[in-house]
């Protein structure tokens, strides 16, 4: 099914490629089409000590838009029929579900919430996918909504879905002032991270967990970040002298840190530090600008944006510095790269009549696609740990907000009313 | 018995008798204790008026000397007060905000009076440590803003050392778009935020 999946995907890359217009006009559809997506239908819960206008709320409605935001779910809303029991499926059948996610919620004397979810498929007429699921005060309803979307889309593609996941971000409290924050994917349980009272920006998260920014906490700019899962904020480096330092990265084994290190002559260069050893050793070669280290998924090289040949653009190395080569060619302003969790794209933003897109380079193309378009900016790209969406920033209601979007940039969804939100980080949550 | 062999005798008698029938003069022991008291008294008052006009002399002199400590210090607190304001309006009108072209670190030909002034207030006060802080519009990257920024710090650094002026005496730090002092998505804002600011350390 996957695989079904992006051979549409790749076909309708190929199709809008071959129209040969420019990457800045290019509206290139990337993602699946609601054609190839998995028809579901939800039918409404069975409940036991629960009101429905809460279930409604906490459950339904936040499952229902896990789903619809999976990308691999076309949900069915309209003509649902009454019952779910086995004589109906046909009925589903042939109001247009594929699948019929049939629920009950039953709340014990004691609050405890128990889900039975069951997915069936009409065709078959079979259930592929049952789960008995268990809510207290630590999982509320809505994380059982997303476990299930994620369950679900894990049955239907073989990769967990990404409902459960969390955004780390940046938000300033007042002029000169920001701190990390963290937020479920779907804008609830907003979390502060940091209380330093400065600035703290660039958040990187590890893929065990750790946090790492950079604060002025002290002056001058210094890495801080967590050592150990759960553990608490250190100081992981800070240049000789207080020189400007920036952009943490962690490396995908969580043992290395690439980030920014300034000089006095005005050169950055990306920089690795060894956590272990806590040797640094630096990659770039001292000339101009180099910033915005993002590592491919096995460590193995890194994208970045230099303005070695001008304005800025986006490079790619290996991660020992070596096999320099350019990525963007179109544009006069491209940065801001992140490497997909797959390997196979970087996203990047590009500059265009006084405001930033969204592009996403295939490597195996050596194409750019166009993802957002509009009089508004769209910033700091961030993948989905599935890949199907982006998380980034923009002003489109005035002031910068965390948006995500699909690959084909049709489905663009606010992620929460916070401004003054940036530089988002896209986590799997533990 | 010869006659002048007596008269010694008789003398000595008569004196003796003389001794003898003496009234007993008073002892020699002195002033009596009423005396002694009023002596002692006397001298205590003459000692206490001694010490207070002695402490009173001490008390004048240190006044004296407090007044005049005091009115040193207080003159002295004045010249270095007038010396840090002096230093301050310097400072403040030396260490003005230079100005960059988007996505540019070069320094403008007009900006250079203005380093020439920065250079001057540190060779004037070489004491004086200052922060030279780079800045942009929003117009970019955050990260690559933070990396401008630096190259705009360093390009006044740069222009200030060929003036002549130790660059040990310089700090430089990025605040790329993170501290911006106008917020309006306009020409006439971006312009004042692409700056280098100048800080006393």
């Amino acid at each position: 099914m996957t695989r079904a999946l992006f051979r549409t995907l790749f076909c309708a890359l190929a199709a809008f490629a071959g129209l040969g217009l420019s990457a800045q006009q290019t509206e290139v559809v990337l993602s699946a089409t609601s054609g190839s997506k998995l028809v579901l239908a939800v039918a409404p819960p069975k409940l036991t000590g629960l009101d429905e206008a809460t279930v409604a709320r906490d459950f339904t409605g936040v499952l229902q838009r896990d789903l619809d935001e999976t990308g691999v779910f076309g949900l069915l809303t309209e003509k649902l029929p009454a019952t779910t029991d086995p004589s109906s499926y046909k009925a589903w059948k042939e109001a247009g579900a594929q699948w019929l996610l049939a629920t009950r919620l039953t709340k014990s004397a004691n609050g405890e919430i128990q889900l039975e979810a069951s997915a069936i498929d009409t065709n078959a007429e079979k259930a592929v996918f049952t789960k008995p699921y268990k809510a207290d005060r630590l999982v509320p309803l809505r994380r059982l909504a997303h476990a299930l979307s994620d369950d679900l889309v894990f049955q239907l593609t073989g990769v967990r879905g990404v409902a459960s996941s969390r955004i780390v971000f940046v938000r300033q409290l007042s002029p000169g002032v920001k701190e990390i924050f963290q937020v479920d994917r779907d804008g609830a349980n907003l979390l502060q991270l940091t209380r330093n009272g400065s600035l703290s920006l660039s958040p990187s998260v590890a893929s065990d967990g750790r946090l790492a920014y950079v604060t002025y906490k002290g002056g001058a700019p210094a890495i801080w970040g967590q050592r150990t899962v759960g553990g608490a904020q250190v100081k992981l480096y800070e240049a000789a002298g207080g020189g400007m330092v920036s952009s943490p990265a962690w490396s995908p084994d969580g043992k290395r840190l690439a980030f920014v290190q300034g000089d006095r002559r005005g050169n950055t260069d990306i920089m690795v530090l060894d956590l272990a050893s806590g040797h640094v050793r630096r990659l770039t070669d001292g000339s101009g600008i180099n910033t915005e280290p993002s590592w491919n998924p096995d460590g193995t090289q890194m994208a970045f944006t230099s303005d070695r040949e001008g304005g800025p653009q986006v490079f790619l190395m290996q991660s020992d510095g070596s096999n320099l080569r350019r990525l963007t060619s179109e544009g006069t302003y491209n940065a801001s790269p992140a490497w997909s969790p797959n390997g196979a794209m970087i996203a990047y933003v590009s500059r265009f009549e006084g405001k930033f897109d969204l592009f996403i380079y295939k490597l195996g193309e050596g194409k750019a696609y166009q993802i957002t378009t509009g009089v508004n900016t769209s910033e700091s790209p961030a993948w989905s740990p599935d890949e199907r969406r982006l998380v980034f920033t923009s002003n489109r209601f005035g002031s910068m907000q965390l948006f995500t979007t699909d690959l084909s940039g049709r489905q663009v969804v606010r992620l929460s009313d916070l401004s003054n939100c940036q530089s988002p980080a896209w986590t799997r949550a533990r | 018995m010869r006659p002048s062999r007596l008269i010694p005798i008789a003398t000595l008698a008569l004196l003796m008798g003389t001794v003898a029938c003496q009234k007993p003069a008073p002892a020699p022991t002195g002033p009596s204790q009423a005396e002694l008291d009023a002596a002692k008294k006397a001298a205590d008052e003459e000692a206490a008026r001694k010490a207070a006009a002695e402490e009173a002399a001490r008390k004048a002199a240190a006044e004296a000397a407090a007044k005049k400590a005091a009115e040193e210090a207080a003159a002295k607190k004045a010249a270095e007060e007038a010396a840090a304001a002096a230093f301050k309006a310097a400072a403040d009108k030396a260490l003005v905000n230079i100005h960059f072209d988007f996505d540019k670190s070069d320094i403008k030909e007009g900006d250079r009076a203005l380093l020439q002034g920065v250079a001057d207030f540190m060779k004037a006060y070489p004491q004086a440590k200052v922060e030279i802080q780079g800045h942009c519009d929003e117009r970019g990257t955050n990260e690559y803003n933070l990396a401008l920024g630096n190259r705009r710090a360093a390009a006044a650094l740069s222009y200030l050392k060929t003036l002549g002026v130790d660059e040990a005496r310089f700090t430089t730090i990025s605040f790329g778009k993170e501290k911006p002092l106008c917020t309006e998505a306009k020409e006439a804002c971006w312009s004042q935020n692409r700056r280098d600011e100048f800080h006393l350390k």
